[in-house]
């Protein structure tokens, strides 16, 4: 898939800028504490840690889904509980989101319109739309199941339309949370080539959760890594340590 | 034996005594209610008489052409002229119509009332017209238009859709809310408004529980359908109202006999359409045969 960066928003300042930022579901207990954290146009950053973490809630935060307890949240100039425009943030839940009765086209078309359709109205596809969607799947090697409803696809194929759906988008950040998982190690090597590949030719970033560290660091060009300790509960700056590979 | 250990004991057997208090309490509220059971020892004796000197055998002239209008039908086709041809016919049309109309008219409010696609205030005052419209059954929503437009189909139609609206709407509402979250989850991030997350995400997501929720609607209707015209407002009532008035009843037992077997037909058919949109839509689909034997006699 080639990126063309006149075609999305690229941002110069970080795409994403958290500061002083407590995540979690009760105000009580926050469950990460983040002092500081940017990430920049092209590159990829991997969070890793332990199940339960807070990982997931992180990514959910970023994407406007969970407010933080505290502090600032900004992703592409919107700054939290203001939310980044139509199309801007791609997102690749670790459960999919996938509509199980419509076709591999129907989803990814979703994500397609959010990219290329700006109006708030639009229900019908644009041509434009249709020739992302058709570049994204056949990027995850899907152009064979075009029409095959989701509920008939294996675990790892869902896995690659819910990508496609957000590379046909074609974001300024994709956020991904364990997209990788479920997958061969061929088919895992075609995913993250594409990814890998969108994100550097076209300026954008992704923001991918895993658990695998090994994985995680083959991939990103940051890690970040959430460890809650047995002593404090929370990240600090001490327990939170942020590798540069 | 520790006191939260005691409590729990208390809780399990309290968990399932449940639902033989409710039935002792049932019992009790019934018994309450009636203030001689002896006039149940008569009603055997009552209903063989009713069956023997009214009811039976039935009066099948009802599939029989009317005097007037003459007739101009095949011979072998002639029974669409009877009332009960003519009546059953209306019926199906006015269940049919207010099915699609209520639908069309429900779907909106569902997705208003929708408590995961929307702000509470906005999902409760839907529900509340929703429970308004549910809150009369449909005979008295038949008997206020025939009251507002006169006699005939069209009040029928009028009061189906209004309660098709009501009910169906909130089969709707839950199963929106029902849905999987994910799907919405993902558009929110990708920042869909809501009328492209409602056409795009939600419909499509809940599509079979609307299109199996619509066709038990449309059955439902049917069967009520039959009822509404006992007030004037069209349909099979209408004659079966007329006969119970001059106290003929071994023609209304045919009307009935006639509607158990329609109900029962459609109910038939739209076990077989429903299983067209059900999750495990890719199982083997029912033969027309299993739909109608049971299991024991198929595998005979």
């Amino acid at each position: 898939m080639t990126g063309d960066s006149k075609e999305i928003e690229v941002y110069r300042n970080p795409i994403v800028r958290l500061l002083d930022v407590e995540i979690g579901y009760k105000k009580t207990e926050p469950l990460v504490k983040i002092p500081n954290l940017e990430i920049f146009p092209g590159e990829i950053v991997a969070i890793a840690g332990p199940s339960g973490v807070g990982k997931t809630t992180l990514l959910r935060t970023i994407a406007g889904l969970v407010r933080p307890i505290s502090g600032s949240v900004e992703v592409c100039g919107a700054v939290s509980p203001s939310k980044p425009s139509k199309g801007i943030l791609g997102y690749v839940p670790q459960r999919l989101g996938l509509i199980r009765h419509t076709s591999v086209m129907h989803n990814v078309m979703i994500g397609a319109n959010a990219g290329h359709n700006k109006s708030l109205w639009s229900i019908l596809p644009s041509s434009l739309a249709k020739k992302y969607a058709s570049e994204a799947i056949n990027s995850m090697g899907l152009s064979d199941k075009l029409r095959e409803p989701i509920r008939r696809l294996s675990g790892g194929q869902q896995r690659r339309v819910a990508t496609a759906r957000t590379l046909a988008q074609r974001p300024s950040l994709i956020m991904a949370d364990e997209f990788l998982s479920e997958l061969d190690e061929d088919t895992m090597d075609m995913v993250l080539t594409a990814v890998t590949q969108y994100v550097r030719q076209s300026g954008a970033a992704l923001l991918v959760v895993e658990h695998d560290v090994s994985r995680a660091k083959s991939m990103a060009d940051r890690l970040l890594v959430i460890d809650d300790g047995r002593v404090n509960p929370f990240i600090t700056e001490a327990t939170a340590m942020e590798v540069k590979i | 034996m520790k006191f939260n250990e005691i409590l729990s004991i208390r809780g399990n057997f309290l968990i399932k005594a449940t639902p033989f208090l409710i039935f002792i309490s049932s019992i009790v509220v019934f018994n309450g209610m009636v203030d001689d059971w002896g006039r149940l020892s008569g009603s055997i004796d009552n209903l063989f008489v009713f069956i023997r000197e009214s009811l039976w055998p039935p009066d099948w002239s009802v599939i029989e052409p009317q005097a007037y209008p003459i007739c101009t039908a095949y011979p072998l086709i002639d029974f669409t002229c009877s009332t009960a041809w003519i009546g059953l016919l209306e019926t199906l049309k006015i269940a049919f119509v207010s099915t699609v109309f209520g639908m069309i008219l429900s779907l909106p409010i569902s997705l208003l009332a929708a408590r995961n696609l929307n702000p509470w205030w906005l999902s409760y005052s839907s529900r509340f017209i929703l429970a308004a419209f549910r809150s009369l059954p449909s005979i008295i929503w038949a008997i206020f238009f025939v009251i507002l437009v006169g006699f005939g189909p069209l009040s029928g139609v009028l009061a189906m859709t209004v309660y098709t609206i009501g009910y169906l709407g909130k089969l709707q509402y839950e199963a929106i809310e029902g849905m999987n979250k994910t799907p919405l989850y993902a558009a929110e991030a990708m920042g869909l408004s809501r009328f492209e997350t409602a056409f795009q995400v939600v419909i499509p997501e809940s599509a079979n529980d609307l299109i199996s929720q619509a066709i038990f609607m449309f059955e439902y209707n049917f069967r009520h359908g039959t009822v509404i015209g006992i007030v004037g407002a069209g349909g099979i009532g209408y004659y079966i109202n007329l006969y119970l008035k001059f106290l003929q009843y071994d023609k209304v037992i045919a009307y009935l006999i006639i509607i158990f077997i329609v109900v029962l037909l459609i109910d038939m058919i739209s076990i077989f359409a429903r299983s067209f949109f059900t999750e495990e839509g890719d199982m083997p689909k029912p033969s027309w045969f299993h739909v109608i034997l049971p299991a024991s006699m198929i595998k005979k």
